[in-house]
């Protein structure tokens, strides 16, 4: 019997970006706000410090930081008619836990949709017609950038993203990305430093009539202080940035950026080691009543609110609906229900690049965020016609770490070890780098998350059940942008040689061994239209209007973006309206 | 084993006919092994010890720089097998088992530490010992483990090279306080300076960087890493 807590105002499942981020706002405008976390009680300051956090194997291998899989995982499997197993290791992508979440041990690459990814479905149908999307679940995102474009721009601001800006309210800036959208103010920090190899790829780009600009980086480029009052410093390109907290205070992460200024609000409760089991739903069929936990000594506890917050990551979140029974789960057989749907990953490709001696890589230094970008071949940026396939990515050279266990770039035709291998590991280290495509994701009928029939995780519940393959639309688009990088990766002055790689190549079906990357998007996303999503254009559940969803399971597929700035903005969003609209009258936000 | 155990001497005992036949006399009297010569094996016994010493030096083979083997790869393996991860920290070990697809990774229904005993076992009882080949002969073995072409009854071939090759990859360039990458031999190989932490004047210039190796424990005033024992125990930091 689950011992009952007086009620609170919002219950907040989560303690990550997004999860602060609505405590902050929502204690602020006066609502006492409980956060719910998963992990223990963890500080850049004392946590993450230098030198002992500059430990590979600890926390890049062992991952130290993220998610324990004898906890919670998921099950995998490329498609409906194997049987999924567990993912028994972390590999392919790697969600956090503890205070900050993933948000602590990100690289800190921040972007802004653009505006047609945002109307895709309309966009593509109105310039290509409706049957460039044959077979694709492609839908409008139901909100628009205009709409969006103030909450991207505090989000910047909160967590000091450094950029060239390249649309300022619609006068182009020499030296930004072209084909952004308008933003109403610049970025609030200057880019990163270019590498030389960043500048290598800028001026071959260049040449090439592309559009070549530094990465947006929650890496600090400055001393800076965000609208909450949080102080940050510049980074030091230590290189050690992913899968790592920073200590120095110069990646943005939400402990130093948020927690800190929220945690002494008198309507601000953090409680710590306790695993959300399910949303409760109210008799009403209209509401939810709070969510059911296990506290730090496993003793179950009701917590009762009027606003319940899921914040949890994209993969829990659509968990966490399914084991409670929110939503209409996703059938694939008949393409009816909406939890699950449209999962979508994120389509990676690349060229690594060998320079010849006199190019000084130096990989070890480096940021998370360090990376000389083009958006020429992303979103719809390009002519799509006669293509064969929708979406793009972005291009990057891109200089995050030379950790020496993951960090071993040799020429195409080295044996894997020996010998031969030991002498071009040694000989190109420091003579290298690595450009990424950075491919969107579209989702497709056949992938999606439901709850798996055989394997539970150590709370008993079902685990979460990944059916994925990269759809035949992505592996074009990855070949096509592949193909791109790789002339102007030819067109680099000083190369020696290079190397292609493709994870969606023809033949290649999607594994959840190696690293790709932790973007996992949809399963619960939202829309205009309740048939084809979880929630509406504000990021509330269509079944149950007082319960708001955050994150990268709101995306109805995956942009050629990396996902914390969209999410980020959507975040903001949706807070706004909850504390405008919502509060004041609780009530579906709009008409079924 | 009594106070003359000598990690050393048993280590050097890899193959008449073998690596050490190749290893110039003045590599073998340098420290190999030292650190950790006059303790017993954690995990391992003396026979796991000299296959694994033989199999990594197959996968990092002695050159200008050491092998696997005289970098301390295995007195690394030999701590990592003992301790959490060998004894399946994050790995989800719960049941039914199943082969799987490569694409769904490892599902042994071992954890790594006795999934290497295991096929250490299986391997040697094929016929010649590791130890007992020739050089040839352990690179064709390597291989074929690599290629899955060789028959470890329950085990999956591919799942344990995976996991031998990681291990000797990690012991070779994680920070020395785990027992390998002795005086920092792998960083020093590839010119990875550790855990400095200021570039910012650096960043953007096209020039070396030629800083000595310095680990989480290095030993200020001298160009080595304490051990897991000089260093203590790593820092318990609060986590998630």
């Amino acid at each position: 019997m689950a011992r009952t807590l007086p009620k609170t105002d919002v219950v907040i499942v989560g303690g990550g970006w997004t999860g602060l981020a609505a405590a902050i706002e929502l204690c602020n405008e006066g609502q006492r706000c409980v956060v719910l976390e998963r992990g223990g009680y963890r500080h850049d300051a004392t946590s993450f410090a230098g030198p002992e956090e500059h430990d590979e194997l600890r926390y890049a291998r062992r991952k130290g930081h993220m998610i324990d899989t004898p906890t919670k995982t998921l099950s995998f499997r490329n498609s409906s008619d194997q049987t999924a197993l567990p993912m028994r290791r972390l590999g392919s992508f790697l969600p956090g836990k503890g205070l900050g979440g993933a948000g602590i041990h990100w690289n800190g690459q921040s972007w802004r949709p653009l505006p047609s990814d945002l109307q895709m479905r309309s966009h593509y149908t109105e310039r290509y017609g409706e049957q460039v999307l044959d077979g694709l679940n492609v839908q409008d995102w139901g909100v628009t950038y205009d709409e969006l474009e103030p909450h991207l721009d505090f989000w910047e601001k909160v967590a000091g993203i450094g950029g060239a800006t390249g649309n300022l309210n619609g006068e182009i800036q020499k030296g930004g990305n072209p084909f952004e959208g308008p933003r109403s103010n610049p970025y609030p920090n200057p880019p990163m430093k270019p590498s030389p190899p960043l500048q290598l790829f800028r001026d071959a780009a260049a040449d090439m009539g592309y559009h070549p600009f530094q990465m947006p980086s929650a890496n600090m480029t400055a001393e800076y202080e965000n609208p909450y009052g949080a102080k940050l410093h510049g980074c030091t390109y230590c290189g050690f940035c992913e899968r790592f907290g920073c200590g120095y205070y110069a990646k943005a992460d939400p402990i130093i950026c948020i927690y800190d200024r929220v945690k002494d609000h008198e309507n601000f409760t953090l409680r710590l080691n306790t695993h959300v089991l399910r949303v409760e739903k109210s008799g009403d069929g209209k509401t939810a009543t709070g969510v059911t936990y296990l506290d730090k000594n496993g003793q179950e506890v009701f917590q009762p609110a009027d606003v319940v917050c899921m914040n949890a990551y994209a993969l829990w979140n659509v968990h966490l609906m399914l084991v409670s029974g929110l939503g209409q789960p996703y059938d694939p057989a008949t393409g009816q229900g909406v939890v699950g749907r449209n999962y979508a990953y994120q389509t990676m490709a690349g060229v690594s690049v060998f320079f010849e001696d006199e190019v000084w890589s130096n990989p070890f230094m480096g940021a998370g965020a360090l990376g000389m970008s083009m958006d020429d071949f992303n979103g719809d940026n390009f002519d799509h016609t006669g293509l064969g396939f929708v979406g793009g990515g972005y291009i990057s050279a891109n200089q995050t770490n030379g950790r020496p266990i993951n960090y071993q770039p040799v020429p195409e035709g080295t044996p894997k070890w020996g010998r031969e291998w030991k002498k071009a590991v040694r000989e190109n280290y420091l003579h290298h780098v690595g450009i990424g495509v950075h491919g969107s994701s579209m989702a497709v009928p056949g992938n999606y998350l439901d709850l798996d029939p055989t394997y539970t995780d150590a709370y008993g519940q079902p685990l979460l059940r990944m059916t994925f393959n990269f759809p035949e639309n992505d592996r074009k688009m990855a070949k096509h942008v592949l193909g791109k990088t790789e002339e102007i990766a030819r067109n680099m002055a000083h190369v020696k040689s290079i190397s292609t790689s493709n994870n969606a190549e023809a033949g290649n079906d999607y594994s959840i061994v190696p690293y790709q990357t932790t973007h996992n998007t949809g399963g619960a996303v939202m829309g205009t239209d309740p048939a084809t999503s979880v929630a509406n254009r504000y990021g509330q559940m269509w079944d149950h209007h007082n319960v708001f969803v955050f994150g990268a399971c709101l995306f109805p597929q995956n942009l050629g973006y990396n996902p914390t700035g969209p999410l980020m903005g959507l975040a903001y969003w949706t807070l706004d309206h909850l504390k405008r609209e919502y509060l004041k009258d609780p009530r579906p936000l709009m008409d079924a | 084993m009594t106070e003359q155990f000598s990690r050393r001497a048993v280590l050097l005992q890899i193959g008449a006919a073998g690596i050490t036949a190749t290893i110039p006399g003045a590599a073998l009297s340098q420290n190999r092994y030292a650190e950790f010569d006059g303790r017993p094996w954690f995990f391992l016994t003396v026979d796991e010890a000299r296959f694994l010493a033989a199999f990594t030096d197959v996968l990092i083979p002695e050159d200008e720089y050491p092998s696997a083997s005289q970098a301390g790869v295995v007195d690394f393996i030999d701590l990592q097998l003992a301790g959490p991860f060998g004894q399946g920290d994050g790995l989800y070990m719960q049941g039914p088992f199943d082969k799987g697809t490569p694409q769904q990774g490892y599902q042994s229904r071992l954890t790594p530490a006795p999934l290497i005993r295991q096929a250490i076992a299986a391997l040697d009882a094929q016929g010649t010992p590791l130890v007992d080949m020739d050089e040839a002969g352990r690179e064709d073995l390597v291989a074929r483990l690599s290629e899955g072409d060789v028959d470890l009854g329950d085990l999956d071939a591919k799942t344990v090279f995976g996991e031998l090759f990681a291990l000797t990859n990690e012991g070779y360039f994680a920070d020395p306080v785990y027992g390998g990458n002795k005086d920092y031999a792998g960083w020093r190989m590839v010119g990875f300076p550790g855990a400095h932490a200021y570039y910012t004047d650096f960043i953007d210039k096209n020039v070396p960087y030629p800083a000595p190796p310095r680990g989480v424990a290095h030993i200020p005033g001298t160009s080595r890493s304490g051990s897991v024992y000089t260093a203590g125990p790593r820092p318990a930091k609060q986590e998630g």
